[in-house]
């Protein structure tokens, strides 16, 4: 009696939670799964075409470039965001003077919309009438400003971009994790006379390891899969230089956004099998690298 | 040996001073812009305003409709928070402290809507289905879809949930106290911290989400929220003589979250860390 009463209890308590997650968060999914085998555009009739869809994207080349773009752009995050936000984590996580500040401030750029930022950073970096061009020719540093969101370096400016907006949140985790390492290691390895830098690469690099490895991780699946302030800065522009996988994926589902894209058309059936694939390599990509960095955990 | 850590002390200042100006200068340049005219902004090559335009503010907020998208903004961020939270903390409850079947395969559902990444696609039926509900007219669909969003939230409170002693719902039921009432009475009170952490992290998420709003409200500018009002500015006919009101709506936007996080820093930053160990 007690027992059914608990029961039923719980699932009237349960059940906003479940029935938003089973309709908003599971059923988009499923019909994602199915339509990727149909033929549908969003009116008439869906068709089953069967695998068709899929060997349509491995044929898509605007789709592989749009990986390798995400490679490119993932890479790079990553290249400068990891190192810089251990070194930054690495200095503040001694006793330095004004350190609480410091964490603060470098920590700020993620509690601000990555939409809202990316119009700023549009207007900081446009071509024509930039504010940094504007800069840069006062100085006489370029006669005629940088082409920054140009073919020639648009990606590298959408890749600072994201560093900038990532390097605070790896610099906490890896603050969390440093805060881990007990300090009597650090000062008997003072005693055999370790300098700074020794320190850093023997005890504090090795002890790390399994933080390492999830912020990498968590930085690698975070890359791949943004594209909010691409969206926003070049709408993956100049001719397709920074369209990024999911950015493609997003313009199947709405080709006349917002953001007056692409002369492109809805393909709901041909998207589904899009997402599909992109969620594949993210998958395949993160499992690669679990496995590779199992060195990295070995430590503990 | 003394010069050379006082060297390498103002290597490592330069390096820390350097990289903290490259991290506000994007957020100073956008409210010094909220006050420059638009020929200054565009032409100007001037730090601080040569005329303080405070008037930029006032046509952001009439003629450019940012009265509508600050509103839209705060309706959707504070509903989700409070249905968030909500609906969040009563699963979180009823998991933690009692026994029922499927249980596990709820919290395996919540994983699993935390870690597949599929991209732009749900948008599309979730769209279909506000449609079908006629909830597509209002802001109420963005709402309960990013109430819908809630494994992250749930998993905190989970944890802060743990962490309130057993021997309390004890004693509240041997006073006959019945577990909702013990939840409303008892649990609800205690989970205080963890309920304003996560506030904290639902009312960000919600206040700068562009795609969901972006995607509902296409057609209908009246129910556009500042982070899609403000970047359909620079896709606008007039976008190159509207630049000073970017930056008066980027303002709207980045300050009500920056005036909370000066106060709130450590509250957010613990959640980050936290996240780590959880």
């Amino acid at each position: 009696m007690n027992k059914t009463k608990n029961a039923v209890f719980s699932y009237s308590f349960l059940f906003p939670s479940a029935i938003l997650t089973l309709v908003l968060g599971i059923y988009p999914i499923a019909w994602a799964f199915r339509y990727m085998f149909y033929n549908y555009k969003g009116y008439g009739e869906a068709r089953f075409t069967g695998l068709d869809n899929f060997s349509r994207v491995l044929h898509d080349s605007q789709f592989w470039d749009s990986v390798v773009n995400t490679f490119v752009y993932a890479g790079g995050k990553l290249l400068l965001s990891i190192p810089l936000s251990l070194l930054l984590a690495a200095i503040l996580n001694r006793g330095l003077r004004g350190r609480h500040l410091l964490r603060a401030v470098f920590f700020m750029p993620t509690v601000i919309s990555t939409a809202v930022m990316a119009v700023v950073f549009f207007t900081i970096f446009n071509s024509y009438n930039g504010i940094l061009n504007q800069f840069l020719i006062k100085f006489n540093l370029t006669s005629s400003g940088i082409d920054w969101l140009g073919p020639k370096h648009a990606m590298l400016t959408v890749i600072l971009v994201a560093v900038w907006g990532a390097v605070g949140n790896y610099m906490l985790l890896f603050l969390a994790g440093l805060q881990n390492i007990p300090e009597d290691v650090y000062e008997s390895s003072a005693l055999d006379g370790a300098n700074k830098v020794q320190q850093f690469r023997y005890i504090t690099l090795p002890m790390l390891g399994p933080v390492m490895q999830m912020v990498i991780m968590l930085a690698i699946i975070t890359a791949l899969k943004g594209y909010e302030s691409i969206m926003v800065m070049t709408e993956g522009g100049p001719a397709g230089k920074t369209e990024v996988m999911f950015l493609y994926l997003y313009k199947l589902f709405f080709p006349v956004g917002g953001n007056g894209a692409s002369a492109q058309v809805q393909e709901f059936g041909y998207g589904s099998a899009v997402a599909f694939v992109s969620a594949l390599i993210v998958g395949i990509i993160s499992l690669v690298y679990f496995y590779a960095s199992k060195r990295m955990n070995r430590t503990d | 040996m003394r010069t050379k850590t006082l060297l390498g002390k103002s290597i490592l200042w330069i390096f820390l001073l350097v990289f903290a100006f490259v991290t506000l200068i994007p957020v100073v340049i956008t409210i010094l812009g909220s006050f420059k005219t638009n020929s200054e902004l565009t032409t100007g090559a001037t730090f601080l305003p040569s005329l303080w335009k405070f008037s930029n503010y006032r046509e952001a907020w009439e003629q450019a409709n940012f009265s509508t998208y600050t509103l839209n903004s705060l309706i959707v961020a504070l509903t989700t928070v409070v249905g968030t939270l909500l609906v969040a903390s009563m699963a979180a409850y009823v998991v933690e402290r009692m026994t029922f079947f499927g249980k596990k395969l709820y919290v395996g559902m919540q994983a699993f809507t935390m870690f597949v990444a599929v991209g732009a696609v749900v948008l599309r039926p979730q769209f279909d289905l506000m449609v079908k509900l006629n909830l597509h007219s209002s802001l109420w669909g963005v709402i309960l879809i990013l109430i819908s969003a809630h494994a992250s939230i749930f998993f905190i409170l989970f944890s802060f949930m743990k962490g309130i002693p057993r021997e309390l719902d004890e004693a509240a039921r041997i006073d006959g106290c019945s577990p909702g009432r013990t939840f409303w009475r008892i649990i609800l009170p205690l989970l205080g911290p963890g309920l304003g952490v996560g506030a904290l992290f639902t009312f960000r998420g919600a206040w700068n989400e562009y795609l969901l709003p972006l995607v509902f409200t296409m057609t209908k500018p009246e129910l556009q929220t500042l982070t899609v009002g403000l970047a359909n500015l620079k896709y606008g006919i007039s976008a190159a003589s509207q630049t000073h009101y970017m930056m008066a709506g980027a303002c709207l936007s980045i300050l009500p979250i920056l005036v909370a996080y000066i106060f709130a820093n450590k509250s957010f930053m613990q959640m980050t860390a936290g996240s780590l160990k959880g």
